[in-house]
Order: C-alpha cells, then sequence, then structure tokens
C-alpha cells in the first residue's frame, strides 16, 4: 500500500474505531489521558503493522487485538508499582448462598439463563449491564478479572505480570466471576425487561 | 430439628438424579459424600477455566452436576461470561456513550500522518 493510501487508511480507522478502542482503553485503565495515549500507540502500531494484517479478520479486531497487548503492558509497567491482591474483596464469601454443610441453598442457588450469547450480541443494554457490573467489581478484582477473560491473557502470565501468586490469582477471579454473575442475574437475566423477556 | 442434616436434594429438584426412589437416594446419597461440596465445586469450576483439572476432579465434577443442577448452571453461567466477555472489547462503543475528544482524534490523525510520510 502506498503512503497516501495508509494516511486515508489510518484516518478512516480512526473515524471507524476512535470511539470504540477509546472506550475500552477507559474502561480497562480508567484515566482519559493514559487511554488516549494507548489508542494512539495502537494506531501507531497498526499503521507500522498494516502488511502484516492481510485482512483476516476485520479491521476492528485486529485493531481492539493491538490494543489489548498494549493495555497488558501498561499493566506490565503498574504491576511493578502496586500490590494487585485485593484482601478486602477476598474476605467476602458470598456465604450467604450457601447452607451451612456448604450445599446451595435452593432459593438463592443460580437460576435459569437464556439467551445464548450470540442473541445478546446486538443488544447494546446487555453491554451496558455487563459495564455496570464490571464497574461495581473492585478496581484490582475488576483488572485481573478483565485480563483474563477480555484480553485472554493466560492465567500464569497474569500472576508473573502482576506479581502475585497463582493461588490468589485464582481467589480474586473466583471471586470476580462470582459477582459478575450474581450481578448480570439480578440484573439482566430476571428483569423483563432482559434475556428473560 | 429434623435428624438428617440439611437435604441437598428436596422434592422437586431438577437434576438429573434426584431422591425420586430408594435407589436414586442411595445414588445421591453416594455421590454428595464422595464428591466437594456446592461451595468448594463453584471454586473448582471456576479454577478449571483457568488451568486443567486432575481426570479424577473432572469425574467428581460431572458426577456432582448429577445431583446438583445449581452447580451445573453456575459452570454454563461461567462459560457464557467467559464467552460475551471476550466479544465486549468490539463492543465498547455500545456499553458507554463517553465521547472519544474531537482534538484527541485530530491528534491522532496528524501523528499517523506524519508517521506514514
Amino acid at each position: 500500500m502506498s503512503t497516501p493510501d495508509v494516511q486515508a487508511a489510518a484516518a478512516r480507522w480512526v473515524d471507524a474505531n476512535g470511539e470504540c478502542l477509546y472506550r475500552y482503553a477507559l474502561v480497562r485503565v480508567r484515566r482519559p489521558e493514559v487511554a488516549e495515549d494507548l489508542v494512539q500507540e495502537t494506531f501507531l502500531a497498526g499503521v507500522r503493522g498494516y502488511e502484516k494484517f492481510g485482512g483476516r479478520s476485520s479491521e476492528r479486531s485486529w485493531l481492539v487485538g493491538i490494543l489489548k497487548n498494549k493495555i497488558v503492558d501498561h499493566f506490565r509497567k503498574l504491576g511493578r508499582e502496586t500490590s494487585f491482591t485485593d484482601m478486602e474483596f477476598l474476605s467476602d464469601e458470598f456465604s450467604e448462598k450457601f447452607v451451612s454443610v456448604g450445599f446451595w441453598d435452593h432459593d438463592k442457588g443460580p437460576h435459569e439463563w437464556k439467551p445464548e450469547p450470540d442473541e445478546v450480541m446486538h443488544r447494546a443494554e446487555f453491554w451496558q449491564t455487563m459495564r455496570d457490573c464490571l464497574a461495581k467489581l473492585p478496581q484490582k478484582v475488576r483488572d485481573v478479572f478483565t485480563m483474563r477473560e477480555m484480553d485472554d491473557v493466560p492465567s500464569k502470565e497474569i500472576s508473573a505480570i502482576l506479581s502475585i501468586t497463582d493461588s490468589n490469582l485464582w481467589v480474586m477471579l473466583h471471586r470476580a466471576r462470582m459477582a459478575l454473575r450474581e450481578c448480570l442475574e439480578m440484573n439482566w437475566f430476571d428483569k423483563p425487561a432482559g434475556g428473560t423477556a | 430439628m429434623p435428624e438428617e442434616p440439611y437435604n441437598p436434594s428436596p422434592i422437586g429438584n431438577p437434576s438429573v438424579l434426584a431422591r425420586r426412589n430408594w435407589w436414586q437416594t442411595m445414588l445421591v446419597k453416594f455421590i454428595g459424600k464422595h464428591t466437594p461440596k456446592c461451595r468448594e465445586m463453584v471454586r473448582i469450576v471456576s479454577q478449571s477455566m483457568d488451568e486443567p483439572m486432575p481426570l479424577i476432579m473432572r469425574i467428581k465434577k460431572r458426577l456432582h452436576f448429577l445431583i446438583c443442577c445449581w452447580c451445573q448452571r453456575y459452570e454454563e453461567h461461567l462459560r457464557y461470561i467467559h464467552e460475551t466477555a471476550r466479544k465486549f472489547p468490539e463492543h465498547a462503543d455500545e456499553a458507554s456513550d463517553i465521547t472519544f475528544p474531537p482534538d484527541a482524534k485530530e491528534r491522532i490523525k496528524q501523528k499517523l500522518a506524519g508517521q506514514s510520510r
């Protein structure tokens, strides 16, 4: 691709995907100036690596993939500076969900969920609910969860990046999933306007 | 208080195996005794999404699901969250209405133009 072509493509990328990349970066890093830097680095890396793109996925998926790597790098730097174990959250057991011998309290156990993931993909309200539920997680736990589930980083790598033990990571992920599951059930699947409608 | 401890399989339990007759009751008791309790099982279900579980634990999980539709649902829900969470980044523009500052957009465009020259 010639230089003017790349320039035109880059301007088009910013218009078509800038909003999406910026909002995702902001969900992850929370600071607008850091999010902006990450988005800029993503587009610069996109221009440099355009030859490798080859159209195997959509442009957005490709750019999101680059952004995910930039975010992981950001947390890699951050991980050296801060402790990532959120002990306050680790003490929460959702114990009211279980009877004393360790079985589910059947009235409070998981309900049946519908529909399938593909069906919610086109509903903005679902993504808003997920964002709101994520926002309720303590910051460090949310960072660990999003790195594992949204950026698809292997758990061993997360432990290394954030300098935490594997068992701490598993506990944090377990609590995050439990809290997020609960929040989605209450605010989406159990609501008439949500998935069960 | 009843003499028997908490009944994990009450009447109307929709699990595959419940205390519907003598044989099932024996089976439910046996599986309940030899597989982890639900509180532990939810932790195992989560961990199994991050690293491979030993075969014996995978078998115990399957057996436990026969008597506990709630743990089975829990695993289905975590898989659902996994599937949707990995799609979230590409739908981030639908999840919020925060605007990417136009001046930042312009700055990036200029930087890109300079870079590709």
